[in-house]
């Protein structure tokens, strides 16, 4: 199912050729923008890898997606006409209005939360029916549905701007090793460099001697919290090889990005992702506009866009769109109503997100909303069928796969929902 | 099986009307934690793995290899009562509540008008006399910053990130009612019935004349209270336009009256020193007695639910703000009992630790009993003893202990003119800290949340597994060098002496036959590098899940 991770010569080979040479220069493309064809069947060999990108306080559709401009909620911005012919979106995303003929958008969405606290978690680990379990977040549940334990680069990292850590919480009830590394500010710890004193046998040797100690402690305990502990160190010991994926961007990757936390932590995210990461998430705050929404919309919606569209491009021309599932969406969108301080307010009942690349047909835009934009005019989405379409896209077929847990079957993603067809190329 | 299950619950019906055999609240713990157990409960920890639990939750530290052997030589039969005696007693209780208190109540914020040390000197103060919970929690609302002694208690405000009213009515809705209230900021809670924009805006109105004003006499900052002559307007962003009001009001209390003065009468000391005037009605002083009422039962079960949760790991309602209908306590007529004792004793919170720490339930092993699975032990029944993570503060003290460097780093004075921080450090710009304050705060900054985020489960991080693995401080420590337990174990010739030297200092406990056997064949395969040997297994249980969780 997964070619390079056996672990072949040849494949290291070409992956380092794709990555290290020819992606980020012209060298390897054709006129036409595309690998020649060795190195692109090379690429489609490839594992799939998953980009979630995270909007959290949750942006807003009339100012993103699902533009109503003239009418009673629409608010101040124009539409305009993107690469997708009778297709709009808000005037604050020019750059990936250009980009649409590779997105999907769903514009239908139509959830139940409307809190933060609990929505945030509850879309991130995808609804499931309450069944006394904790179910484990996307990226955990990749991890243990497509993960290599084995691989270099840890299967589900987080890159978020502030503090970083090892949250073991994500993994729900498959356990804490399924948790994200999250790297704060998407920077490595920097402790990752070790003294010339310890050399690679004594490390060794204190590794070695240390797991043995921890097997002889976990007997016969509640392993959740030395299993926590020991996945912390076996990171350690992997972004310690994988230095290199840190280093400086260059002039012309932040102009094209964008110097800000977002952009940064997009060339981040990309760059993880393109070394083999399973499942990356990349947040940024501040989406939460109860005031002042048309303001902050002008400030952030720039932030988004331009790396997005950047993003989608560059992988598009190296063919990587065709292994990566990009994801980007928030926990709900926006009351379509305008409070007096001038904000949009939680909005669960009709909002939108958009996927692009691995499995996910191009350029379409599924379902719409009311001409004033409050409630979904055709048939509603939950997160539960963003769930099975993202593992349908990624070849895990979500209405036979089931966890099992402490003897009991569990579905992987909501049972009443199934994969959006529409959606899936 | 059904039936099995359907005789269970008749059990638990007839024993939740039982009247309970009354004795030591510890033995009522222990009867109510085992009556609804569910199944076989663990055994008594051994003495060591209590000794380490007991002095890491009532100390803050591990043990003193000399307080490993004393305890498990004494034979007496009362050792663990005299034990927790002896801990509560000791000048590090006051030091370890205060560093729970700090984390708790300032959540690792780092604002610098109050300093750190008039703040500690305020919690430790308080610990050290044992002052009752309710006025403890009464002095740090009032926040008096005129009283000589305790006006460190003002940080809690000025630096919580609670200059804006919205944080303090939050934080003090979260800490001291365990009510997360953030979402009726705006709206009634959509889920949980209880949680009323009302509630918050009636909490909000005892705090939003607060502010901070400069004391020019003092040069401190005080937190002043404005006059407040009107009820605080609201209304529900899913309902605009329908305006409500309220005064100051607790949740599920009464509205208080706002008095009307005549113009001229309102203040009952006029303004001085560059401080306003004092209004004759103050709210937040109001406040400060109404919440810490004994009839306060939402105050009063927030208190013991986090000492429960200090103790036992984990908070019979947990999360710990999260206190309403939709998330009961695990043990519902527990957390009654301990609350009503609680107030019977007058909020006395050494008390309430000790019987905590007498009980068997505090006391079982973190050992899974043969024949279960360990996966099939609910956390909640507190069948098992849980596993807690060390805080940033036990992690450096312990450390510091056990390799042998902690009184040579307390007597190291800290350099007047050289400003130790984090950051410097790590970029280089600065040697190795030699002195305790910069040593806590290297390892708080390591191991210590980001500011803001509770610290209540255990979350470690690859950064934590890369400075210890990394850190230079912590390789010197564990090197042969002047004063370090390598250094004492190096001209030690016999293996077995080495292993028991090192599992008594690092782990607080003899080592098994198997572990002897273990490192004496490691020392004698290393034999042409025996101290680096002996670091490197010093530096194994030193990174052990075993020295890193408090079980």
């Amino acid at each position: 199912m997964n070619h390079f991770r056996c672990h072949s010569p040849e494949h290291e080979f070409s992956r380092r050729q794709v990555l290290g040479t020819l992606v980020g220069g012209a060298a390897g493309l054709g006129a036409n923008g595309l690998l020649n064809p060795v190195v692109a069947d090379e690429l489609k060999s490839q594992q799939k890898s998953v980009l979630l990108i995270w909007l959290d306080g949750g942006i807003s559709q009339f100012e993103s997606w699902d533009p109503k401009p003239g009418t009673e909620f629409g608010g101040p911005f124009s539409a305009i006409p993107t690469s997708l012919p009778g297709i709009h979106v808000s005037e604050l995303m020019p750059h990936t209005a250009q980009q649409m003929h590779h997105l999907s958008v769903v514009r239908s969405m139509c959830t139940k939360d409307e809190n933060h606290s609990s929505g945030v978690p509850r879309i991130l680990r995808g609804d499931p029916k309450n069944r006394g379990v904790t179910y484990p977040y996307l990226g955990a549940a990749m991890a243990k549905l497509k993960g290599d334990s084995q691989s270099e680069i840890p299967n589900y990292i987080w890159v978020k701007p502030g503090s970083g850590g090892f949250i073991w919480q994500h993994g729900g009830f498959l356990g804490a090793e399924y948790g994200a590394l999250a790297l704060g500010d998407g920077k490595p710890p920097v402790h990752i460099n070790r003294p010339p004193e310890v050399d690679d046998v004594i490390d060794q040797s204190r590794n070695d001697l240390r797991k043995q100690l921890n097997a002889r402690f976990r007997n016969r305990r509640r392993g959740a919290e030395v299993n926590a502990y020991e996945s912390s160190f076996e990171m350690a010991e992997k972004l310690i090889r994988r230095k290199d994926l840190f280093t400086d961007f260059t002039p012309q990757q932040l102009e094209r990005y964008g110097s800000h936390h977002l952009g940064r932590h997009i060339l981040q995210s990309k760059r993880l992702i393109e070394a083999g990461a399973l499942f990356v998430q990349c947040h940024s705050y501040h989406w939460d506009t109860h005031a002042d929404n048309f303001n902050m919309h002008l400030d952030l919606v720039p932030q988004i866009d331009k790396p997005f569209a950047a993003l989608i491009e560059d992988w598009h021309e190296s063919g990587m769109l065709d292994n990566v599932l990009v994801l980007l969406m928030s926990e709900f969108g926006r009351t379509p109503k305008i409070n007096q301080r001038m904000g949009r307010d939680h909005w669960p009942e009709a909002w939108s997100l958009c996927l692009a690349g691995c499995g996910i047909r191009r350029g379409m835009v599924l379902g719409k909303t009311t001409d004033d934009g409050v409630w979904v005019d055709t048939t509603e989405y939950d997160i539960g069928h963003i769930f099975h379409t993202v593992f349908g896209a990624m070849g895990i077929d979500s209405l036979g796969a089931e966890y099992h847990y402490n003897g009991q079957p569990l579905p992987i993603a909501h049972e009443d929902c199934v994969p959006i067809k529409e959606l899936l190329a | 099986m059904p039936i099995n299950r359907f005789l269970f619950g008749v059990l638990i019906c007839l024993f939740s009307g039982q009247v309970w055999a009354a004795g030591p609240l510890h033995q009522q713990i222990d009867q109510r934690i085992e009556s609804r157990a569910g199944g076989q409960v663990a055994d008594l920890a051994s003495d060591a793995e209590f000794l380490r639990r007991v002095s890491l939750d009532l100390n803050g530290i591990v043990p003193t290899a000399d307080e490993v052997r004393t305890f498990l030589g004494d034979q007496g039969s009362q050792k663990r009562a005299k034990l927790i005696d002896r801990l509560l007693t000791a000048p590090e209780y006051a030091r370890r509540m205060r560093e729970v208190f700090s984390v708790m109540l300032l959540e690792r914020r780092k604002g610098t008008t109050v300093s750190a040390e008039d703040w500690n000197r305020f919690l430790e103060l308080s610990f050290a006399q044992n002052q009752s919970w309710d006025e403890f929690v009464r002095s740090l609302l009032q926040a008096d910053a005129a009283n000589e002694e305790t006006h460190g208690s003002v940080k809690f405000f000025v630096d919580g990130g609670r200059a804006d009213h919205d944080q303090m009515t939050q934080d003090i809705a979260r800490l001291f009612l365990g009510m997360n209230i953030h979402c009726a900021q705006c709206h009634d809670h959509p889920t949980v019935d209880q949680f009323k924009q009302v509630d918050y805006v009636g909490l909000m109105a005892y705090l939003n004349q607060s502010v901070s004003a400069q004391h020019s006499g003092l040069q401190r900052t005080f937190l002043v209270e404005n006059m407040a002559k009107a009820k605080v307007e609201f209304e529900s962003v899913f309902d605009v336009g329908n305006k409500q009001q309220t005064g100051p009001r607790l949740p599920g209390r009464d509205e208080i009256e706002i008095p009307a003065y005549e113009e001229g009468q309102e203040f009952s000391e006029p303004e001085k020193d560059g401080l306003p005037g004092v209004p004759k009605f103050r709210p937040r002083q109001l406040l400060a007695i109404q919440l810490t009422e004994p009839s306060n039962q939402r105050f009063v079960e927030n208190a013991v639910n986090r000492f429960w949760f200090l103790m036992m790991g984990r908070g019979l309602v947990h999360p710990l703000d999260m206190m309403h209908e939709k998330n009961p306590a695990s043990h519902p007529e527990l957390l009654s009992l301990l609350a009503n004792e609680f107030v019977n004793h007058n909020f006395d919170v050494k008390w309430l630790l000790r019987e905590l720490a007498l009980s068997k339930t505090y006391q079982r092993s973190s050992i899974v009993p043969e024949g279960i699975e360990p996966q099939d032990v609910p956390v909640e029944s507190y069948r098992v003893a849980i596993a807690k993570g060390l805080s940033a503060e036990q992690t450096g003290w312990s450390m510091m202990r056990v390799t042998g460097v902690l009184e040579k780093v307390i007597e190291t004075p800290k350099s007047p003119d050289a400003k130790f921080t984090f950051k410097d450090y790590i970029n280089g710009r600065l040697p190795l800290p030699d002195n305790l304050s910069d040593t806590m705060l290297l390892f708080v900054s390591v191991f210590g949340n980001a500011p803001g985020q509770a610290e209540v489960e255990f979350q470690p991080s690859m950064g934590q597994a890369l400075f210890l693995m990394n850190e230079r401080l912590v390789l010197q420590w564990l090197s042969s060098s002047d004063g370090t337990l390598v250094k004492r174990l190096e001209s030690e010739s016999e293996a077995t002496k080495v292993a028991e030297e090192l599992y008594v200092n690092i782990l607080s406990r003899f080592p098994s036959d198997e572990e002897t056997a273990e490192l004496v064949k490691f020392l004698d395969q290393n034999q042409d590098h025996r101290t680096d040997a002996i670091s490197q297994f010093a530096w194994a249980m030193l990174t052990s899940a075993e020295f890193r969780l408090n079980h």
